[in-house]
């Protein structure tokens, strides 16, 4: 009995940061309709910037962070500015190999500048640190990106339903001409949410990188948040991060109680499951095609 | 159609563009002696680039110093990023075009096997392959030289410590699934067996499992007082870093991968203290002093600057040594066949490695071309530093 | 653009007798190039050629049909592991044992089109990721296909004639290649083609039209799942090994790149985009041999990088070029093709 708690305690606190990468995922799909390739590498480049930060400048961790969020952030701007606005006609494939490319170059700077050793980033919380209740434990470090996994869903859902930007990037995604007649401009919204989406992607990868750090660590993590944005349904945030948290927690229950082979396999095999049935996702709206 | 054509035409004209070469030579000059080596300088498994790093410090240093007979050793080391396909179209490309004497290290199973049948068609000498595993001397090939220890051995000298010497009694296994974890898995099961116990848990896991929790949970369901671990040195410092977290407290064991204490002590900031690993070579600040001179005339003048003195970067000096000897002894007159001949007669060369013997080609003994069936147990104390549990031993 | 008068003009293989002599002009010159040619230049042909097979089906699924698939790797894994294993465990001929492991791939294809039904965008392309890396790991598991140890490959013999070197693979190679490439290009003029060519611009107009989706669609998966099946099965001698590591999410990847930078929907287009990539992809890894960028980036490195990490520039490279092709060229080297010959048709105005 204390095991099953343990391994759904285990799997929340693992579902966190696949619903960290699976949030930053859903916004650009929301704006640009691209499932973003690169988000784990634009992570990936913030979090090695930060490390460097830390120990080549000594700078205190708290200007480090924040100076790291402004990096991710003018990455993401940069990224949509140069790249995705220039392509002409975009299909969806085009985006996706422009995507990749992206991931490809940003991937082999991190590895030219830092070399492929595993690094330690100095985290004022220790990645073992844990606090103990009963037989169950709980790291510090996953409950910081427990909490702030639900703070930031709460905090983007609140602003993209309420908040006059929010509306203006929904109007950008349903008809970006209308968009444009009744004056949003709708460049400025790619970039915002592009950055925003770099922003999430950078909290993620800084809560990751205590546990291990070395220039492919963001591969599994990015893929996991991808199949739970997907089973979620593309376009809703509350949605990425619930079925986030079903795959941490199943996986964790397979891998505890029946095989633990294949347990990177189940996630996809239910989410292939899921899709079946509700090929939207879980929480998207019907997905109306035009004929 | 006409696209069809034209397009296949240009596209084919340009893999025309290079100059057909030369034929491919022995490798041998006057003055120069052509090695190669391929490693991971890019990919997941990069950070053991620096064998063929720490190979081509050696050969620098070799050079300086006179070179082989008045031979200089001409290095070429690519990068095969752990693809087997790349190494397959890079060993060709280099002993075609160019045309290599012979191959040192070389890191990983999967690329190793893809070139090993080639190597053998044309009896290219190999010494050296950076893995420890059964794949190059089952069946023994007259042109390939394997040093490092095998790991079926070093898993059955660390299980025959724990149970003898430190009376262990539930002993599990966490292991990578792949052939090199495999094998130590088999390794340690064999030695169980032969005691009479079994292994209380096996514990797979895959190379890219970013998220060890339910392992190590499982290695803790299994109440083990003793975890051989086998597997990449991220994954050994998580499952020490967890195990502590969840209150997990067995003595950890693991293989020579992992016995860089500097470097582990560092990535788990301070955890892997206790930890016994066996070790392919004298340990980075053991004092040796072969060990010492490498460092000062090979590491400190030639690595690049952010290159970090550990046993991968000697590793690849280690696994190239018993070669370096072998062309020493042929004197001027270097052929492929007197080369093999000399390395046959290498009995019980000591580099800082382990002890390397080698026997007259004979099908049927492995350990005419295994030549190291040595290792030694350190434990990781406080600081890195390592405190010697036995000495080099003999395990069969 | 080239205006055709009837039917049977739009399905001609060969549209004029000028044509037909540049086309024997190829067949010749690829026949008679391994014989003045390296070694290694042949070993580079045949994995050129192998990744051309498995393009141009995958060009038939995203390019024709409109699907995607980031699961390719699978069907290539099978068609690896089901001609090694049919050969070396059931003994049968390389000749027999190939087309069969292939249309194991396009049954799995076929199962794998069923969920796509249903499927869109990037919907299909984590099922078809997870159908990739599930298959993989399965591999893996079993004991009957080596495990993780892996496989070596047997020698082939065709009718007792034992091909154990590159060239005499080429030969074969280029010959199942230009045949595939052939039976390709008849398909997409048929109805067949056509069927997909409506799927993918307005699939349920298609289906009132009285086009079956259902058949259709995972025909086309089954087709493409055929062509990679066949590509792995040579793929698997090209390499005399094969592991299930080999089989990883980024060939997935890069089949796709290399249909997309290539081309969509066009058969030329598949083959530059693969013969591009495969070439950089193995000649990349020597980027300091380059006269004066080689010594530029060393020095580059040492002061602002770090050396031990340069090889990485490789991919910065790739992924740059990916990028400026799909930038400035959405329908990738075809439609730069396209566009020359539009200027030089148009020229001198």
């Amino acid at each position: 009995m204390i095991d099953f708690i343990q391994m759904i305690v285990s799997g929340i606190a693992v579902g966190s940061s696949y619903a960290l990468m699976g949030l930053a995922m859903v916004i650009i799909y929301k704006t640009s309709e691209v499932p973003n390739f690169a988000q784990g590498e634009m992570a990936l480049i913030t979090s090695f910037f930060a490390m460097m930060m830390l120990t080549t400048f000594n700078m205190p961790v708290y200007i480090a962070f924040f100076l790291a969020f402004v990096f991710a952030v003018a990455l993401g701007c940069f990224l949509e500015f140069a790249i995705l606005r220039r392509a002409k006609e975009p299909n969806v494939l085009g985006m996706i190999v422009i995507t990749i490319g992206i991931e490809m170059v940003l991937l082999g700077f991190v590895s030219w500048k830092f070399g492929a050793d595993q690094k330690v980033m100095p985290f004022p919380i220790g990645p073992y640190d844990s606090f103990i209740i009963g037989d169950i434990f709980i790291g510090k470090l996953e409950l910081l990106t427990l909490v702030t996994a639900l703070l930031l869903m709460i905090i983007l859902f609140l602003f993209f339903k309420y908040s006059k930007i929010g509306l203006a990037v929904k109007a950008t995604q349903q008809n970006s001409v209308a968009a444009k007649i009744v004056g949003i401009r709708t460049n400025r919204i790619l970039m915002m949410t592009w950055g925003i989406s770099s922003l999430v992607g950078a909290v993620a990868g800084l809560l990751i990188s205590p546990v291990m750090m070395h220039p492919y660590m963001m591969w599994d993590p990015m893929l996991k948040g991808f199949a739970a944005a997907v089973m979620g349904g593309m376009t809703s945030l509350p949605g990425a991060v619930v079925a986030a948290y079903m795959l941490g927690i199943i996986e964790h229950l397979f891998g505890g109680y029946i095989s633990i082979e294949f347990k990177s396999v189940v996630a996809f095999v239910i989410i292939v499951a899921v899709l079946c049935i509700k090929p939207s996702g879980l929480f998207a709206r019907h997905y109306v095609k035009k004929v | 159609m006409k696209k069809l054509i034209l397009a296949l035409f240009i596209s084919l004209a340009f893999l025309l563009s290079f100059t057909p070469n030369i034929f491919a030579e022995e490798g041998v000059t006057d003055t120069e002696i052509h090695l190669g080596q391929w490693g991971p300088q890019t990919g997941p498994a990069a950070a053991w680039g620096n064998v063929a790093r720490g190979t081509g410090g050696y050969f620098q240093w070799i050079n300086e110093n006179g070179g082989i007979h008045g031979r200089k050793i001409v290095y070429h080391m690519f990068d095969d990023g752990y693809n087997p396909a790349k190494t397959k179209a890079g060993v060709k490309e280099l002993q075609e075009g160019t045309g290599i004497f012979a191959w040192a290290c070389g890191v990983g199973t999967s690329p190793g096997l893809a070139v090993r049948d080639y190597l053998a068609e044309k009896n290219i000498p190999w010494v050296g392959p950076a893995a420890g595993s059964m794949h190059w001397i089952t069946p023994p090939q007259k042109n390939l030289f394997a040093v490092y220890p095998l790991y079926i051995a070093e898993a059955k000298a660390l299980v025959k410590y724990a149970i003898e010497k430190m009376g262990k009694k539930r002993i599990a296994i966490a292991y990578l699934n792949d052939e090199y974890g495999k094998n130590g898995l088999r390794g340690a099961i064999s030695e169980l067996k032969a005691h009479g116990m079994e292994a209380v848990a096996q514990v797979p896991m895959e190379a890219k499992d970013s998220d060890l929790k339910p392992h190590v949970m499982q290695l803790r369901k299994s109440k083990a007082d003793m975890v051989l671990m086998w597997t990449t040195v991220g994954h050994s410092a998580r499952i020490v870093g967890i195990s502590k977290a969840m209150q997990f407290a067995p003595q950890f064991m693991s293989t020579s991968t992992t016995s860089d204490f500097p470097f582990m002590m560092h990535i788990t900031k301070g955890l892997w203290e206790g930890v016994i690993t066996g070790t392919f070579g004298e340990l980075p600040d053991s004092g040796y002093p072969l060990l010492e001179k490498y460092k000062k005339e090979v590491f400190d003048k030639y690595a690049a600057k952010e290159e970090r003195w550990g046993m991968f970067y000697y590793a690849g000096i280690i696994f190239t040594e018993p070669m370096i000897e072998g062309l020493k002894n042929c004197g001027r007159n270097l052929t492929r066949e007197r080369f093999i001949a000399e390395m046959e007669k290498i009995k019980g060369f000591k580099g800082i490695g382990p002890e390397v013997s080698y026997k007259p080609f004979d099908k049927n003994d492995i350990y005419s071309r295994q030549g190291t069936s040595q290792t030694f147990l350190v434990q990781c104390m406080a600081e890195g530093k390592a405190k010697k549990l036995t000495d080099w031993m003999d395990i069969k | 653009m080239d205006m055709k008068r009837d039917y049977y003009e739009d399905v001609q293989l060969f549209t004029s007798k000028v044509i037909s002599f540049w086309f024997i002009l190829l067949i010749a010159f690829l026949y008679l190039f391994p014989l003045f040619v390296d070694n290694y230049y042949i070993y580079v042909a045949n994995y050129i050629a192998i990744n051309i097979i498995v393009v141009t089906g995958l060009n038939l699924l995203v390019g024709y049909t409109g699907q995607i698939s980031l699961g390719h790797a699978g069907f290539f894994a099978i068609g690896a592991y089901g001609t090694v294993t049919l050969m070396a465990k059931a003994g049968f001929p390389f000749l027999l044992a190939l087309p069969c492991s292939a249309l194991i791939a396009a049954g799995f294809g076929f199962l794998l089109g069923l969920p796509a039904l249903r499927l869109e965008g990037p919907y299909l392309a984590i099922a078809t990721l997870g159908f990739g890396l599930t298959i993989t790991q399965i591999i893996g598991r079993m004991e009957i296909f080596g495990g993780r140890e892996g496989l070596h490959t047997p020698d082939i013999t065709i009718f007792s004639y034992v091909i154990d070197t590159d060239k005499e693979f080429y030969f074969l190679l280029i010959s199942l290649t230009i045949v595939l490439l052939f039976c390709m290009r008849n398909l997409i003029k048929t109805r067949v083609g056509r069927a997909f060519i409506a799927i993918r611009d307005a699939d349920i107009a298609a289906q009132t039209t009285g086009v079956n989706i259902l058949y259709y669609k995972t025909l086309a998966f089954a087709i493409s799942a055929f062509y990679a099946g066949i590509a792995g099965g040579l793929y698997a001698f090209v390499l005399n090994f094969i592991e299930p590591e080999i089989f990883t999410l980024m060939m997935s990847i890069m089949f796709l790149a290399m249909v997309v930078v290539g081309g969509l929907g066009s058969i030329m287009g598949s083959i530059t985009g693969a013969i591009l990539l495969c070439w950089l992809d193995l000649k990349l890894r020597n980027i300091l041999d380059i006269p004066y960028i080689g010594d530029w980036l060393e020095t580059l490195s040492q002061s602002w990088f770090s050396i031990t990490g340069v090889s990485n520039i490789q991919f910065i490279v790739f992924g740059s070029i990916m990028i400026l092709i799909m930038l400035f060229e959405p329908l990738g080297l075809y439609g730069v093709w396209i566009r020359t010959k539009k200027y030089w048709r148009t020229w001198p105005f």
